[in-house]
C-alpha cells in the first residue's frame, strides 16, 4: 500500500453563520496533497482560500468532513494538540509578515522553538543558520522597522523553517510586495522546495507567481474548480 | 523558560514606563502605608515597653485621689498618703519584692555659677529596687542618714554633665532649692522616655531630707511597690487596696480616695492601642491595594487587546494556552511586584524618617518586607489572572487578523 498523503480532504465542509446568515465557506472539498508538492491555492475572492489555508494548517477544523494530516485525524484534535502539530510540522508565512514588533529579527525567527523548550543557545544557532537560508546574515539584530519588506518577509520565512517543519503554508505571501521582490520571494521558496523537500501551499491571486508551483488548484463558491499539474511537471 | 518570560515581561514594562508606573501607583501607596505603619508600629510598641520595663518590671504605684474612670476628669485627693501607708504596706503585704514610698518636685539646682532645672526625688533605699535604678560610682544613703534627713544626694548623668563635665562630682557640693548638700553617687544613665523625657536629668535624696528642705510636708506622693515573680500584679494590687483602705480607714460603704496603677497594664494598654491604630490604618491600605489590583487588570486587559495580534502569532506557530496565560500572568506579577518593591522603598524611608522625628526606635521587619513582597505578587496573579485568561483563550486566526 502507498504511503498516505500528507494531506487529505475527505468531504469537508466549513460553515459559518446561523439560519438566513449561513455560508459554506467550503462545500464538500476533497483533495490530498503529497508530500514534497508545491502547491498553489487560487480562486476569486471570497471562495474559500483562506478557509482551507486555515484546515491545512491545523488552525481551524471543519464543521463537517475529515481533514486527515500525516495520516492523523488532525480535524478531530483539540487546542492543545493543534499547536503540538503546528509547532512540530508547520510553519507559517502570512502577507502581512506578522513579526513581532521591536523584537530583532533573530529573536522572532527563535520564537517557535522557545515553545518546544529549547535552550536559549541552540535556539540562537539554529535561529541564526535560518537567516542565514534565507540570506538575511548581517540583519540577525534589526527590528522589522529596521528592515523592507522584502527582508520582513525572509524573517518571517525564517521562523517559518527554523523548526524544520514538514509543511509551509503562506497564505498570499508576495501581496505585499513588489515584483521584482515578489520573485526574490518565490526563488528562495522553490529552492526550500528543490532543497529539503518541504511541502508547500500558498494561496495567491497572481499567476505568474502561481507559476512557481507544480499544481495548481483553483476555488470556486467553497469547491474545487480545477486541478492543474504545470506543462512541463505533467 | 520562566526567566524568559520573566525578561519579556520587564521589556514590556520598559516600553511603558509612564503607562506602568501609573498603573503602579495603588499599589505603591498602598505597600508603602503598610509598610510604614508596621514599621512605626513596632517602633513605637517596642520603645513603649522598654520605657516601661525601664520604670521596674512588675510595678505597681500607689497614689492619693480616686482612681480615674473614663470620661471623667481625674479627682485630686486633698488626702495625701503618709509615712503610717508606707509602713502598714511593709508590715502586711505579702509578695512584694520591694516597697518604697517617694516624692517629687522640679528644682532648679546650682552649682557656681551654673543651674538647671532638675526633678528631685526624695526616696528610701527600696525605690532603688523597685524602679531598677544603680549607682555606678560613689553610694547610696544609708538607713542613718534617712533617719537623720542627712544632707546628701546622687546626681543622674545629665546634672553631672551640666555641672562637672566629665569630672567625677562625688565630694562636691551642689545647693537643691535652699538647701546645699554633698553629691555622694552617680545614678547610672537611662536615656530619654518615648514622650522625650531625660531620665538623668535627677537628682536623688532621703525622703526624709526631701520633706523637710524642698517640699516642707511631711507628704508621700507615691508608694512604688514591686511584686516579687510568683506574685502576680492584679492580686497584689487588690492586697494593696485592702491595706490602705484600712490604715486610712475608709468604711465600706465608701470608695477609694487614692489608686492603685499596674504599670503592665498601662504598657499593654498602650501597646494595644498602638495595634488598633495600626490595624485600622492597614484596612485604608488594604483598599488601596485592592484599588491597585483593579489598575493592574485594567493595564493588563489593554495590554491583552494591544497585542492581540502577537497572541494569534504566537498561538500559530504552537504556544498553548497556558504559555500565554503564564506569559500574562508573568507580566501582571512582575508589574505589581515591581511596585511592591518600590512601595517597600517608599515605606521604609517614611518609617525611618518618623523614627528620626519620633525618636523611636527603627524597626524594619524582613517578615513584613517578604509578606509585602509576596503580597504584591498574589495581587498581580490574582487581578492578572482573568485578562491573561482571556488572552490565551483567543482564536488564533481571529487574532491574526485583528488590526
Ligand atoms: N470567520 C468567519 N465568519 C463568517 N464568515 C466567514 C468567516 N471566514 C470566512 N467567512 C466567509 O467564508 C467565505 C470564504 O472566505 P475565505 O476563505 O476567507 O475566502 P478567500 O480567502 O478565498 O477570499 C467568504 O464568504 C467569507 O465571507
Ligand atoms: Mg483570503
Amino acid at each position: 500500500m502507498a504511503e498516505a498523503p500528507l494531506i487529505s480532504f475527505e468531504k469537508v465542509w466549513k460553515t459559518y453563520g446561523e439560519g438566513e446568515a449561513r455560508v459554506h465557506a467550503l462545500a464538500g472539498v476533497d483533495m490530498s496533497i503529497e508530500r514534497g508538492d508545491f502547491v498553489a491555492i487560487m480562486g476569486p475572492s471570497g471562495s474559500g482560500k483562506s478557509t482551507s489555508m486555515n484546515i491545512v494548517g491545523c488552525l481551524d477544523a471543519p464543521t463537517k468532513g475529515r481533514y486527515g494530516f500525516l495520516g492523523i485525524d488532525a480535524g478531530r484534535l483539540d487546542r492543545t494538540r493543534r499547536a503540538i502539530l503546528r509547532n512540530l510540522h508547520i510553519g507559517f508565512v502570512f502577507q502581512g509578515y506578522n513579526l513581532l514588533p521591536r523584537t530583532t529579527a533573530a529573536e522572532n525567527v527563535e520564537l517557535p522553538l522557545i515553545y518546544r523548550g529549547m535552550a536559549s543557545g541552540e535556539r540562537r544557532k539554529l535561529a541564526m543558520q535560518a537567516l542565514g537560508e534565507v540570506g538575511l546574515e548581517g540583519r540577525e539584530h534589526h527590528t522589522p522597522a529596521e528592515l523592507s519588506g522584502g527582508q520582513q518577509q525572509r524573517v518571517a520565512i525564517a521562523r517559518a523553517i527554523v523548526t524544520r517543519p514538514t509543511l509551509l503554508v503562506a497564505d498570499e505571501p508576495t501581496g505585499n510586495l513588489d515584483t521584482a521582490r515578489s520573485h526574490e520571494i518565490m526563488e528562495l521558496m522553490t529552492r526550500l522546495n528543490a532543497d529539503y523537500g518541504l511541502t508547500i501551499v500558498m494561496v495567491t491571486h497572481e499567476p505568474d507567481i502561481a507559476a512557481y508551483a507544480r499544481r495548481t488548484i483553483a476555488f470556486r463558491d467553497g469547491q474545487i474548480a480545477s486541478d492543474t499539474l504545470r506543462a512541463e511537471a505533467a | 523558560m520562566l526567566l524568559e518570560t520573566i525578561r519579556l515581561a520587564l521589556r514590556s514594562v520598559r516600553r511603558n514606563v509612564l503607562r506602568s508606573f501609573l498603573t503602579l501607583l495603588g499599589i505603591v501607596i498602598g505597600v508603602a502605608a503598610v509598610i510604614a505603619m508596621l514599621t512605626i508600629g513596632s517602633g513605637t510598641t517596642a520603645k513603649v515597653r522598654s520605657d516601661i520595663s525601664a520604670l521596674g518590671s512588675n510595678l505597681l504605684t500607689v497614689r492619693s485621689g480616686r482612681p480615674p474612670t473614663p470620661g471623667q476628669p481625674p479627682v485630686r485627693s486633698n488626702r495625701p498618703l503618709e509615712d503610717k501607708d508606707v509602713t502598714a504596706l511593709r508590715a502586711h503585704l505579702l509578695g512584694a519584692r520591694a516597697i518604697s514610698g517617694a516624692s517629687q518636685k522640679t528644682v532648679t539646682v546650682v552649682s557656681g555659677t551654673e543651674s538647671l532645672s532638675v526633678s528631685v526625688t526624695g526616696s528610701d533605699t527600696g525605690y532603688f529596687d523597685a524602679r531598677n535604678l544603680a549607682v555606678i560610682d560613689g553610694r547610696l544613703y544609708s538607713d542613718a542618714e534617712i533617719r537623720s534627713g542627712a544632707n546628701v544626694c546622687l546626681v543622674g548623668e545629665t546634672v553631672r554633665q551640666q555641672f562637672f563635665g566629665s569630672a567625677s562630682p562625688l565630694g562636691s557640693t551642689i545647693r537643691v532649692g535652699r538647701m546645699s548638700c554633698d553629691i555622694i553617687g552617680l545614678l547610672e544613665p537611662k536615656g530619654y522616655t518615648g514622650f522625650g523625657q531625660d531620665q538623668d536629668n535627677v537628682v536623688m535624696m532621703p525622703l526624709t531630707t526631701f520633706q523637710r528642705r524642698i517640699a516642707g510636708n511631711r507628704n508621700i506622693e507615691t508608694i512604688y511597690v514591686a511584686a516579687d515573680d510568683a506574685t502576680p500584679t492584679s492580686e497584689l494590687q487588690t492586697r494593696i487596696e485592702d491595706i490602705i483602705r484600712d490604715t486610712r480607714r475608709i468604711t465600706a460603704d465608701k470608695e477609694d480616695d487614692f489608686n492603685v496603677r499596674d504599670m503592665t497594664q498601662i504598657a499593654d494598654a498602650m501597646a494595644s492601642a498602638t495595634s488598633t491604630m495600626t490595624g485600622m490604618l492597614s484596612a485604608v491600605a488594604g483598599v488601596s491595594l485592592l484599588v491597585g489590583g483593579i489598575g493592574i487588570m485594567n493595564i493588563m486587559l489593554v495590554s491583552v487587546t494591544e497585542r492581540t495580534r502577537e497572541i494569534g502569532i504566537r498561538l500559530a506557530i504552537g504556544a498553548h494556552e497556558k504559555h500565554i496565560l503564564i506569559q500574562f500572568l508573568v507580566e501582571a506579577t512582575v508589574l505589581s511586584v515591581l511596585g511592591g518593591l518600590i512601595g517597600i522603598a517608599i515605606g521604609l524611608a517614611l518609617a525611618g524618617a518618623a523614627s528620626l522625628a519620633l525618636s523611636i526606635p527603627f524597626a524594619p521587619s524582613l517578615a513584613v518586607v517578604l509578606m509585602a513582597v509576596g503580597f504584591s505578587a498574589l495581587i498581580g496573579m490574582v487581578f492578572g489572572f482573568f485578562p491573561a485568561l482571556r488572552g490565551a483563550r483567543l482564536d488564533p486566526i481571529e487574532a491574526l487578523r485583528h488590526e
